[in-house]
């Protein structure tokens, strides 16, 4: 009847919580809140619903999304307040819409923008040279992954081509605040824990850190929603 | 509070770190000033801990009372261990993130002996001396409750005050009690002289075993004025109108058991007489239908959880069954919530329920001979007839099951190498009873998986006397049936008897093990119960170094004059209708379902004061 986007937010310890466990709660939030999924048909009905690319164990994120389709019509603010009146404090709906795109979330997402705070001592001028030139010489590193038939292999990255902008700065606490907007896609995407081994890997050390995703944007550099 | 920024640099390192944090929905955070903190440990992993249905009723019962602010702690995994031992981060509380030191009461639930040595784990990792007489006034009190503690004794040195019975009753009588002592100012030894005056409670300080020189128990000796000499074990007697929580937590992780459960009845009129359950959860008390409706409503729409599950020590046994599965039917079967029906004796009557429930999914139906002779049955009271295994298994096949699970135990008193054959005998008849129907009736995979359990004679049964098969004698039963058994369609698999062994000098044993407990705990022994961790050489060498035999424990029959360590715990069922249902095993003899003609076994006078609800006959 109708299909709804909604943005939410994934904060505090829930940034422990994996992805596929996150889709099943999200799934029972839909079913606690008395809101009609539809299902696919068949022995195992499955509710209908799609996720974004999944979010690194560890980051916290104010910009998740997922989709539902629903056999009923529903106020996009009716959802949202049946919805967070079962969801804790740390996953709440912060936006919701009819949605009337064909494409999918994932292929909707082209940018991943973060906010990474680091406790050290290190210089930030230093940090956003070396940030300078990730983003326009470039810098290569290798990811390796588990193939199909489970070797490892490598694959040489380029920093330039992952990162759209990277700059950080000082704050109030003396600590050092990263921005930063990857480049996101169904072939792979910059991770913010390889951002943080290349500034390791210059010798930088980093203290503590914490992680938050601050939106997924589309190819206009918009918010989904 | 333990040091947060510490664990959340670490907890990335771990296994599911989600295992380690808490802020599960309905999860509660009280306000830190509070009266009482209570810490519900579960000495095995979240996962485990998560899907036991006493946890979630007593927490919430807890939390109910306002004073009070109950939170819960999991025995952490190793890896999680070694980090939080490396860092200094000691085990805490999941809701507060407060060390167990902040709390004033810790309280284990012992599901199984084989969690004893993570008892000691987690006491040590948070910082908590793990014997009692090195824990001041200062220290939270450690108490236990849970059927382990029907013998007790084996935690003596360790748990200051035992609960022995069902303790929705008494854990508030505790508490508030303990309230009333804080206020006056809080004495150790003074609260345990009041709480050792309430029904149910044991305190191990206040008394002391005597042993004669064959290393047998001579007496008890009672050491403080206020200890009783004998406890009666707890029972909710309006168990219809016991407290039952309308909410229960969300894991985010998938946990063991994922589901709705609901009680229907404790208690087991059975009268198996290996089975310990049977005879300490007696009286039989049900819930009404209308109530467990009730229930399941207030439990679905607080978690979207998409099964329901109706469990008891023997569901098929409970009254109102087919009515409170229609209902609950009805109700469900189009919000895509599925109703599992664990414990079932599968008779003619209960297939038109279990067809109901599992409308397109025939998977896996189990059966429970226990024992594979009529001879067998008959010495542990497990009324089935052949027939009445047969049949079922043939109903099930006509009704397109074609995957049966056969579960027996092997080293039950009396038996003989032809009894064991016979579990191999009884499997190929089921089937025989597959392939021995016309040819179009035939459809699917038959698979038959046979597994076999070491018996473990247990305390408050007619076995409590037996001696347990040693461990060759397991290992050539076990061998044989699997030489045995060769059929591409019926698989075997037993149990390990060195667990089984373990588990039998526990569930037996005296203060005397409490030594050796200590000892495999301090050579690294944790997770017993988990076949990949279990270190069968390590307990040996803590046995031998601490001076216990445990051979005296699992494999010495007893005289039935004999003082047991658990002689002093009155359960409700005479120690004579135990003498006597042992004495009726040996010939061969069995009793009849209690509901049919009361057996005299005593708990309707000694505890109820008043017939048994559900039994005809009443003595």
């Amino acid at each position: 009847m109708c299909k709804i986007i909604s943005k939410y937010s994934k904060t505090g310890y829930l940034k422990y919580i994996s992805h596929l466990d996150v889709l099943r709660f999200i799934q029972r939030s839909i079913k606690r809140a008395g809101i009609n999924a539809k299902y696919s048909e068949g022995f195992n009905p499955h509710m209908k619903t799609s996720f974004g690319f999944p979010l690194s164990l560890g980051t916290e994120s104010m910009g998740e999304y997922f989709e539902v389709e629903l056999d009923e019509k529903i106020e996009p603010e009716v959802f949202i307040y049946k919805m967070n009146a079962v969801m804790p404090k740390e996953m709440q709906i912060l936006k919701a819409s009819i949605s009337n795109n064909p494409d999918s979330i994932m292929k909707r997402c082209r940018y991943a923008q973060y906010l990474i705070n680091i406790e050290t001592t290190l210089d930030v001028d230093e940090l956003n040279n070396y940030f300078k030139e990730m983003l326009n010489e470039g810098v290569v590193f290798s990811r390796q992954r588990k193939n199909r038939r489970n070797k490892l292999v490598s694959k040489e990255i380029n920093t330039k081509e992952m990162i759209k902008y990277l700059k950080a700065e000082k704050t109030k606490e003396n600590n050092i605040r990263i921005e930063a907007l990857f480049i996101t896609g169904e072939r792979g995407s910059m991770r913010v824990d390889e951002l943080l081994k290349l500034i390791e890997d210059r010798d930088f050390t980093i203290d503590y850190y914490t992680i938050l995703k601050v939106d997924a944007l589309d190819k206009e550099m918009k918010p989904l929603l | 509070m333990i040091d947060v920024k510490k664990l959340d640099r670490e907890l990335l390192k771990v296994e599911k770190p989600a295992r380690y944090v808490g802020s599960e929905l309905n999860s509660l955070v009280k306000d830190k000033d509070i009266d009482i903190r209570f810490a519900f440990a579960f000495p095995d992993t979240y996962e485990v801990g998560m899907s036991h249905t006493g946890m979630h009723i007593l927490y919430h019962l807890m939390n109910s009372m306002e004073n009070v602010w109950c939170e819960r702690v999991f025995a952490p995994w190793t890896d999680m261990e070694e980090i939080m031992r490396k860092n200094n981060i000691p085990l805490y509380g999941l809701e507060s993130k407060d060390e167990l030191t902040a709390f004033d009461f810790v309280g284990f639930t012992l599901q199984y002996e084989m969690s004893y040595t993570n008892v000691l784990n987690m006491l040590d990792l948070g910082g908590i001396p793990i014997k009692s007489k090195d824990r001041g006034d200062s220290m939270p009190l450690v108490i236990a409750g849970g059927p382990c503690t029907y013998n007790p004794e084996p935690l003596y040195e360790v748990i200051d005050l035992f609960t022995i019975g069902e303790a929705e009753e008494l854990l508030p009588e505790l508490l508030n009690l303990y309230s009333e002592e804080k206020q006056k100012g809080y004495n150790k030894l003074r609260f345990l002289e009041k709480a050792a005056q309430l029904e149910g409670v044991y305190v191990p300080q206040f008394y002391e075993e005597v042993y004669k020189d064959d290393g047998t128990i001579k007496e008890r000796k009672v050491l403080n004025k206020n200890a009783k000499e004998i406890i009666t074990k707890r029972i909710i007697k309006d168990f219809n109108n016991s407290y039952y929580p309308e909410k229960s937590i969300l894991p985010y992780i998938d946990v063991v058991h994922d589901r709705v459960v609901l009680e229907l009845f404790r208690g087991c009129t059975r009268g198996c007489r290996f089975c310990q359950a049977g005879m300490v959860y007696r009286p039989v008390r049900e819930k009404e239908a209308s109530t467990l409706v009730e229930q399941a409503e207030s439990l679905i729409e607080s978690t979207g959880h998409t099964e329901i599950s109706l469990t008891s020590l023997s569901s098929g046994d409970y009254s109102c069954l087919p009515g409170l599965t229609l209902k609950l039917l009805e109700k469900y079967e189009n919000e895509n919530v599925n109703i599992s029906l664990p414990s079932l004796r599968l008779d003619s009557m209960t297939f038109d329920i279990i067809e109901r429930l599992q409308e397109v999914r025939k998977s896996g139906l189990t059966f429970a001979p226990e024992a594979g002779t009529q001879r067998m049955r008959d010495v542990i009271n497990k009324n089935l007839t052949e027939e009445q295994i047969l049949g079922p298994v043939e109903t099930a096949f006509n009704l397109g099951w074609s995957t049966v699970k056969l579960y027996f135990m092997i080293g039950l008193p009396e038996e003989t190498m032809e009894d064991v054959l016979g579990i191999k005998e009884l499997a190929y008849k089921v089937k025989d009873k597959f392939f021995q129907r016309p040819k179009e009736k035939i459809k699917g995979n038959l698979k038959i998986n046979v597994s076999a359990s070491c018996f473990v004679p247990k305390p408050f049964t007619p076995f409590q006397w037996v001696a347990q098969n040693n461990m060759d004698e397991f290992y050539h039963k076990a061998k044989s049936l699997q030489k045995e058994i060769r059929d591409k369609k019926i698989s075997f698999s037993y149990h390990e008897p060195k667990l089984s062994y373990l588990e039998a000098v526990f569930a037996r044993g005296d203060r005397r093990l409490s030594k050796a407990l200590i000892k495999a705990w301090e050579k690294g022994c944790r997770f017993d119960g988990w076949q990949d961790m279990f270190d069968f050489d390590k307990w040996m060498e803590a046995f031998e170094e601490t001076g216990v035999e445990p051979d005296f424990f699992a494999l010495r029959e007893r005289e039935l004059t004999e003082v047991l360590a658990w002689d002093f715990i009155n359960i409700g069922v005479n120690k004579e209708y135990l003498i006597e249902e042992y004495k009726k095993a040996l010939s061969l003899t069995t009793t009849d379902d209690c509901r049919l003609q009361c057996t005299n076994c005593g708990i309707n006078y000694k505890l109820l004061g008043g017939a048994c609800p559900h039994v005809q006959n009443n003595k």
